[in-house]
């Protein structure tokens, strides 16, 4: 009994310290008001915080209950929607997935760059090489370069064997 | 008769429907002379032209001070305010409530997703589970059966350190603070600001005196 009281204090305070941590570095690059502010829309401010926290939440819920969160086994073994339910499942979470797939490209996309110019690395070199034009397509240089590292890191199974 | 004196305060940004700039759409205004300074706030300074500026306009307060002493040659004009005004024409768009809400939809699906995202591959990057196990059979001695009070505990850890950083839960706030976003938000808005006013200044198409 007190070990899982322990467990419980430490687990707890693991908890409210990550979330310190992972917000201050998410908040720090200023991701969510460059989005408000582009598609002005920063009255609604407080919805992206709310999504925040419920993404954090869902995502926890997901990595950390591990193999008791497969909500799509539980679904085709219950057969929830009737006898088809295994082929009508499996179109929904193609859906679900590719959702999740093009917004999470979008905020590890722009995480990426938010972090590389909190840094100032693009200040910096232009100041470095000197040139005054031609911003836009060392951007879309970079963001090309970004596609094709993923492509390659996933067409080559990189992920099997690290680099 | 003494000079009258007319104090005037710029905002920083301000956001206009009409053409036409007028000097009461640029900031607040405080003159002695009610007739005077219902004269000044009429005033036009200058009118968008959506080729040469794109709907934005940098005003230097020194070419309202030059504007003003030019139609009041007796008026002395105190600035307190700042020094540049960005004003930014907006038109009212037909289409907006679908449109506002598409961009809320996208906005909120890649703040839903792309936190989901960050935090799952934040415990793949520092293997949690092995972790947990691993502190799991250190304290009972026993093996983990993957769920157990230590990845329950964390989970409401996580979301009480959420909600007490973030300041609010379910659209309400916890206390009167701004949230930090909020903060975020200003100083965002600010950095733009001054952004603007400096390309504007380096191009040389900030409306100033010679």
């Amino acid at each position: 009994m007190g070990g899982q009281i322990f467990l419980g204090v430490l687990g707890g305070s693991a908890g409210i310290l990550v979330s310190a941590g992972v917000f201050t570095v998410l908040l720090s690059v200023g991701l969510v008001p460059r989005f408000a502010g582009k598609t002005h829309t920063a009255r609604h401010i407080f919805l992206y915080e709310e999504m925040i926290v419920l993404g954090t939440l869902s995502g926890d819920g997901l990595s950390i209950l591990g193999t008791k969160a497969q909500l799509g086994d539980w679904i085709c073994g219950q057969l929830l929607f009737g006898p088809d339910t295994v082929q009508l499942w499996r179109a929904v979470s193609s859906v679900l997935l590719g959702l999740f797939g093009v917004f999470a490209g979008v905020f590890v996309g722009c995480l990426a760059l938010a972090i590389a110019e909190m840094l100032d690395s693009i200040p910096i070199l232009t100041r470095r090489i000197g040139f005054r034009h031609g911003l836009g397509v060392m951007v879309l240089s970079v963001a090309l370069g970004k596609l094709a590292g993923s492509l390659i890191y996933f067409g080559l199974r990189f992920y099997e064997t690290g680099i | 008769m003494p000079k009258e004196t007319l104090y005037l305060k710029l905002e920083r940004n301000v956001e206009l429907m009409q053409e036409e700039i007028r000097m009461k759409d640029l900031g607040r205004f405080a003159c002695r002379d009610e007739k005077i300074l219902n004269r000044v706030k009429v005033l036009l300074v200058a009118r968008f032209d959506p080729k040469k500026d794109g709907g934005r306009k940098v005003i230097s307060v020194m070419y309202l001070i030059k504007k003003l002493t030019k139609e009041f040659p007796d008026l002395e004009v105190q600035s307190i305010g700042e020094t540049e005004v960005v004003a930014e024409r907006v038109c009212t768009p037909k289409r907006k409530n679908g449109w506002v809400f598409l961009k809320i939809c996208v906005v909120s699906g890649i703040c839903f997703f792309g936190a989901a995202f960050t935090i799952m591959a934040f415990h793949n990057d520092i293997s949690i589970i092995r972790v947990f196990d691993r502190i799991y059979t250190l304290v009972t001695g026993q093996k983990s059966d993957s769920v157990t009070v230590l990845e329950i505990s964390y989970s409401i850890g996580l979301a009480l350190g959420i909600i007490v950083f973030f300041n609010h839960i379910g659209g309400r706030r916890i206390t009167r603070d701004p949230t930090p976003i909020e903060v975020e938000m200003r100083v965002y808005e600010d950095q733009v600001n001054s952004a603007l006013t400096e390309t504007a200044d380096r191009e040389g198409k900030t409306l100033d005196a010679d």
